[in-house]
């Protein structure tokens, strides 16, 4: 049976969204002026810096607070947000790295078989939802791991949580998911 | 003076006399003092007041019922919507129940008659409604939020009771975002804990069918057709397409249009049908024609081939233009086509493996344990890079799926290239993956990143414009402003 953990899934993390403060006001307009790779959204009231290495999207609001988005890795979030700190720094604010936090994990993972969500849904019903006018894969939310799976019918999977946050964890998601990988195996139909 | 004949009801008196207070009129009955009438203390002016009360002491003011937008009355855009949506003879009832609703259970009721759902569904899209309304997730949400509420209380009612309905159908009754009416739906089904089944595409083909004008009232004798055969045969077709791996994932109502389509040409292949496009045919049957219904007909012409293929009696190659005739015969016959398709696909496999297999020393029994059932696909496994073997072979031990029992493949060659696209190896699968993208190479990850390094000053110069630049910039800035300014 299907029990060990270097099994055929490999969960690729894709996306960590982390949050930190600059205890500072920012002034945006500087910012966009001396900074380069920015763009300026006035209407909406932040600053878009991006970084190239690591290669991260950072929106900048006056008030300090920063939002870090495109890292493949925790640790190299925190680079990306003290890198972004430290050129505000030399833009002359007077800021301070603090509050860092990761917010959102995003990770995809690839099973070698296509999923029948019809059949899918209707065996894992309230916990897995689908409609097909809507979104194509069906959302299935585990909810002790506080994480959202994407099922779509080619047989990839997003997986969405803060849970997925470290090494360690991740393993446990693949622990998670090798009977879920069982089970999927299970349910899908080849005939309705 | 005293009115004649009016007797104080205290004391019985006709003493009566006419006291006005202030300037309210009042009759006094003088010997005990009541007051026996009084008028009114302001007099509307004659003809009613130009203001209603209700009006005046209004807290909120609301537009004129007149210029409430979407009140049910469907803009000349989405009268063509509602076609293509699969409601069924919506215009006609339509006429009869404009109306103006006030609250959102005559709004539900009103929803319920347009589409001329039974009783049953009314009463229980009644209740949703109340405990949908009353719930604290949507006491304090807009006005057009609860307008939509309307319409997913129906939606949900007419699936629980399996009336084939679509999203698209209800926000086009709205006149609002399917998006929009979606995100509504899973937040009520959320919050009132409600389980809904999914729709079936088969249920709804028989409406979406009803739809198209192509009965011999509207078109020509030779483009007409018969709706209960062109519907019969959509529902063939569609089931073929969700044994294919055509349906899963996508979005019905295209489905549905490219399978009528294909239905009304194969019902009399003619060439003067097979000449006619998805595009004519839309404008002939006043459907208004959906992007992807193209892409869904080249898909399930594909899977036609494939089994045309098998029919042993077809000489000629079977190809996407001259399968359409065979379509009645595949549809007749297609659990025993999809068989032989799936036999013939394992044979070329194993001979395809054999081949391979002859090269290197054979790792494990492969050629028993290709399953016999139709879609399923021998399972690569796919294995990290560093979880390989040291020489370079996969591991055996796949997953061990009961009844079914998975081959165990040797792909030395395989091993050392990234591994194929499973959909390659596969007859029948959703069409993403038999048909897909060239993936780019995956960028090797920072393995030596730990967040806490040094960060060069040069590094971050990178990031800032020099004094010059940043006036350059500033300067080009004003120079481009003061350009907008001339044109405008």
């Amino acid at each position: 049976m299907d029990s060990s953990n270097d099994e055929a899934l490999d969960i690729i993390i894709t996306n960590v969204v982390a949050t930190f403060r600059t205890r500072c006001h920012l002034n945006l307009r500087t910012i966009a002026l001396e900074g380069t790779n920015v763009i300026y959204k006035p209407e909406v009231g932040k600053v878009l810096m991006k970084l190239r290495k690591p290669m991260i999207t950072a929106s900048i609001w006056s008030s300090g607070k920063i939002i870090c988005t495109g890292a493949t890795s925790e640790d190299e979030a925190k680079l990306g947000a003290r890198r972004l700190a430290r050129c505000l720094q030399k833009l002359g604010f007077k800021v301070r790295f603090s509050a860092f936090k990761v917010v959102n994990v995003l990770a995809v993972c690839s099973m070698p078989f296509a999923v029948n969500l019809i059949n899918f849904t209707k065996n894992n019903r309230p916990i897995a939802s689908y409609e097909p006018e809507l979104h194509p894969a069906a959302t299935y939310r585990i909810k002790n791991l506080k994480a959202t799976i994407q099922v779509f019918s080619t047989g990839s999977l997003t997986v969405t949580g803060i849970s997925l946050l470290t090494r360690l964890n991740t393993h446990r998601h693949i622990k998670y998911l090798t009977p879920f990988y069982v089970q999927l195996r299970r349910h899908i139909g080849l005939r309705d | 003076m005293a009115a004649a004949g009016m007797r104080c009801p205290a004391c019985g008196s006709t003493n009566i006399v006419d006291d006005d207070l202030y300037s309210q009129a009042q009759l006094v009955c003088v010997d005990c003092g009541s007051v026996v009438s009084e008028g009114v203390l302001a007099n509307d002016p004659v003809g009613g007041s130009d203001v209603s009360f209700s009006r005046t002491t209004a807290v909120a003011k609301r537009p004129c019922t007149n210029l409430i937008k979407g009140e049910l009355l469907p803009s000349k855009r989405s009268f063509s919507l509602l076609l293509q949506c699969n409601s069924v003879l919506l215009l006609v009832h339509f006429l009869k129940w404009i109306c103006f609703t006030h609250t959102g259970q005559q709004r539900v009721k009103a929803i319920c008659r347009i589409l001329m759902v039974n009783r049953e569904i009314e009463d229980l899209s009644q209740t949703y409604y109340k405990m949908a309304y009353e719930h604290k997730a949507f006491l304090k949400v807009s006005l057009q939020k609860k307008e939509i509420l309307t319409g997913c209380c129906v939606l949900l009612s007419c699936r629980q009771l399996n009336w084939p309905i679509t999203v698209g159908t209800i926000s086009c009754l709205l006149d609002a975002d399917s998006m929009a009416v979606g995100a509504i739906y899973q937040e009520m089904v959320k919050n009132l804990s409600i389980e809904a089944p999914i729709i079936n595409v088969t249920d709804v083909i028989e409406a979406h069918c009803h739809e198209y004008k192509i009965s011999s009232l509207d078109v020509p004798e030779e483009m007409a057709e018969n709706s209960r055969d062109l519907t019969k045969r959509a529902v063939a077709l569609v089931e073929l397409a969700a044994d294919s791996w055509i349906v899963t994932g996508r979005k019905p109502i295209p489905i549905m249009m490219a399978v009528t389509y294909l239905a009304w040409q194969s019902l009399k292949p003619n060439k003067h049908r097979l000449k006619f496009s998805l595009d004519k045919f839309c404008q002939v049957a006043k459907v208004k024609k959906l992007k992807s219904a193209m892409k869904r007909v080249a898909e399930i012409k594909e899977v036609l081939c494939k089994l045309g293929k098998e029919i042993p009696w077809v000489r000629e190659t079977v190809t996407p233009d001259n399968v359409i005739q065979l379509v009645e015969c595949i549809l007749q016959n297609r659990y025993a086509l999809l068989r032989r398709a799936m036999r013939t696909h394992e044979d070329a496999l194993l001979e395809e493996s054999q081949a391979s297999c002859a090269e290197a020393p054979p790792e494990g029994t492969a050629s028993s344990q290709i399953s016999e059932c139709a879609d399923q696909a021998p399972i690569m496994s796919f294995v990290k890079q560093n979880g390989l073997n040291s020489d370079g072979k996969e591991k055996p031990g796949d997953v061990d799926y009961n009844p079914r029992v998975l081959p165990k493949h040797s792909d030395t060659q395989e091993s050392q290239n990234p591994p194929p696209n499973w959909g390659k190896r596969v007859l029948f699968a959703p069409p993403c993956v038999i048909h897909a993208k060239k993936r780019r190479a995956v960028q090797p990850e920072h393995t030596d990143v730990t967040g806490d390094e040094e960060i060069s000053d040069s590094e971050i110069d990178s990031y800032i414009r020099t004094p010059q630049e940043a006036r350059d910039f500033a300067l080009m800035q004003h120079m481009l402003s003061l350009s907008d300014s001339a044109k405008s």
